[in-house]
């Protein structure tokens, strides 16, 4: 018999039973679909924080105080404030450095005349606009005289002036941040990069202001540093840890500062993210298994109802292997069957949650593949023992059978 | 695949005088049992269901085996059908020693050598009619054009070319028989083993059945009938009784 053949008579005779099949083939379908699904959910999450990293900022680092250690105890990274403003400025003299934007920030109470918001109050210098890739939709961002000046001047992100009600015609209005009046200069472009938008609730003041005004002291939390071209990015990082080492007078293992590049935050993030597909992958997994041991239960069943069948097949010239190969087939079709309904099925429900998640669709050829690679592997997992059983009837004894 | 085996019904039948004896100068035997002994072991009893029996049957033969329940025929049947194997003894089918074949070679002998019409015709079911009688050839090999063609053929030649697609439920008993037997004409054997074939129809289907088998056995096909029914078996041209295990004649 050839393998059409065998297709041929495992579809026919699926055929006769087909609410049979189709219930069936259903743990098979949830199994791949899920699989397909989560899949596709792990990818979309992933290419979510992947567009938010790289929204961040171009070739970024991130210069951030260490940890200190207390006695033998090491604090948490960032529990000390070892950077300062000078730092930032030798920083900014550094080759290959193309703009350098220190950052202090705090939590304020922002107030635009009935309206209130509690958000991160960030001070900093005109170079952060470029530094984190912002953009302005009205006004202007903060300008060196500002910083110079420490003037009490404020930019919003969108999402904020949204909260407080503002738009392009309150500029110069006052708004007053943890009660401290300052006149509104500009309010950004949002980010819109997907999922939350954080980036975009935040007020920008000068760094001198908010030194003056909030926290005290010439100390910045951290250091956002843009570098000319993405190829000179380790180069520039191990010059500004040499640097940092001078000026703080340590020597590699006492730094209390850490430089992280945007690289290094996107891997960190992608192993979290693999894990997470492999996680998700494997329970559905699980599921699949399950609907392979339903193939097996049925096809069991089918060989015990099917004996005199199989007797009258082996006394009109069927060779054991070809009831074998009948019942394996059959055990396949369902699978295979099952897996390609499965995968609509999946791409379905991602195409959905995509839409609901705003990441779109993201289709992943491999998944297909890996998923009818899986359920043509759960048909031969579960079919061959009903099958061998098939094959190993006595033909005397099932034209017997009643 | 050269032996006579697979030779088609019909060759050097046709034309001989007295069908079923033997011819002098070269008789083709298409069945040669010698010494046959069949014994069944279900823990430490031993049953033997058949102590040595030796039988000829020839091209063009329509042989009865006659015996009651228990007897021993079935297992003969069996045998003859390559469906069991014998304890001891040698059985040549068309020239061939079947005690030497692999199981492969014993379904392939079962497909192309002997039809087989049971008493409970055995269709597949919720199949049709000429999916049932086109099966045997499936397993040839044969492509599917011409499985359906030689099926229909098959079919008509029993009167049952409008029933083509009825499925056996839709069929009487003897309609379903007709069906069973295009399908053991269909590979044109060399024999034909009837077991039982009137015992589930009425009389007057019975009696269709036994005329059917008849015209084919005058055609050049050899039968071999069994049955328990000495009314069924004297419509044989010869019969052989067995007893506990042993040819009577």
């Amino acid at each position: 018999m050839t393998a059409l053949e065998l297709v041929r008579l495992a579809i026919s005779r699926l055929g006769t039973s087909r609410l049979r099949a189709v219930l069936t083939m259903l743990g098979v379908i949830i199994g791949v679909g899920s699989i397909v699904a989560l899949v596709a959910v792990a990818q979309g999450a992933t290419s979510g924080i992947t567009d938010r990293i790289q929204g961040l900022g171009t070739n970024l680092l991130t210069v951030s105080p260490g940890a200190t250690r207390n006695g033998f105890t090491r604090l948490a990274l960032g529990s000390a404030t070892t950077l300062t403003t000078e730092d930032a400025q030798a920083i900014a003299a550094t080759p290959g450095v193309a703009a350098v934007a220190p950052e202090l920030s705090t939590q304020k109470v922002v107030i635009a005349g009935l309206q209130n918001t509690t958000t991160s109050i960030i001070g900093t210098t005109p170079a952060y606009l470029e530094v984190r890739t912002y953009t302005m939709w009205q006004g202007s961002f903060l300008n060196q005289a500002a910083v110079d000046g420490s003037l009490r001047v404020a930019v919003l992100g969108s999402t904020t002036a949204d909260d407080l009600g503002l738009d392009g015609t309150s500029i110069g209005q006052t708004i007053q941040i943890g009660g401290i009046p300052f006149q509104l200069v500009g309010i950004m472009q949002p980010k819109g990069s997907s999922g939350a938008t954080s980036q975009d609730d935040q007020v920008l003041i000068p760094i001198t202001t908010a030194q003056h005004y909030f926290v005290g002291g010439d100390k910045v939390r951290l250091i956002s540093v843009s570098v000319a071209s993405a190829s000179q990015i380790d180069q520039t990082q191990a010059e500004l840890t040499v640097l940092m080492e001078q000026r703080h007078g340590t020597n590699g293992t006492n730094d209390d500062f850490t430089i992280t590049s945007q690289a290094q935050l996107l891997s960190t993030f992608s192993s979290i993210t693999g894990l997470l597909t492999v996680l998700l992958g494997g329970i559905a997994s699980i599921s699949l298994v399950v609907g392979g041991i339903g193939i097996m239960n049925i096809m069991l069943v089918s060989v015990r109802e099917r004996t005199r069948e199989i007797g009258i097949r082996k006394a009109i010239g069927a060779r054991s292997s070809d009831i074998l190969f009948q019942f394996l087939v059959e055990a396949l079709v369902l699978s295979l069957l099952g897996g390609v309904i499965g995968i609509v099925v999946g791409v379905v429900a991602s195409l959905a949650i995509g839409q609901v998640a705003g990441w779109g669709f993201i289709f992943n050829p491999l998944t297909v593949v890996v998923a009818v690679g899986f359920s043509l592997a759960v048909g031969v997992v579960f079919g061959v023992w009903p099958a061998r059983a098939a094959a190993r009837l006595d033909p005397i004894a099932s034209l017997r059978y009643e | 695949m050269g032996s006579t085996v697979f030779a088609t019904p019909g060759q050097g039948a046709f034309g001989n005088p007295a069908p079923g004896a033997p011819i002098s100068g070269d008789p083709t035997a298409v069945i040669e049992l010698r010494g046959i002994t069949r014994i069944y072991s279900t823990g430490r009893l031993e049953v033997a269901a058949l102590r040595g029996v030796d039988l000829d049957v020839w091209e063009g033969d329509f042989l009865a085996i006659v015996g009651p329940s228990g007897s021993g025929k079935s297992t003969m049947m069996n045998i003859i059908g390559c469906l069991d194997r014998p304890t001891a003894g040698s059985y040549r089918l068309g020239g061939t020693p079947v005690e030497q074949l692999s199981d492969d070679d014993l379904a392939r002998v079962r497909g192309r050598a002997i039809g087989f019409v049971f008493q409970s015709f055995n269709l597949l079911p919720r199949t049709s009619a000429l999916e049932n009688v086109a099966t045997p050839l499936l397993y040839q090999g044969v492509g599917r054009k011409e499985r359906y063609a030689r099926a229909q053929v098959a079919l008509e030649r029993l009167g049952l070319g409008d029933r083509l697609h009825h499925e056996p439920s839709e069929l009487s008993g003897g309609q379903q028989q007709r069906v069973a037997i295009a399908r053991a004409l269909v590979t044109e054997p060399a024999l034909i083993l009837a077991d039982e074939p009137t015992g589930n129809l009425d009389s007057q289907s019975g009696a269709d059945v036994i005329t059917l088998l008849h015209e084919l056995n005058q055609a050049g096909t050899t039968i071999v009938l069994i049955t328990h029914d000495s009314d069924v078996a004297v419509q044989a041209l010869r019969q052989v009784h067995v007893r506990d295990g042993l040819l009577v004649q």
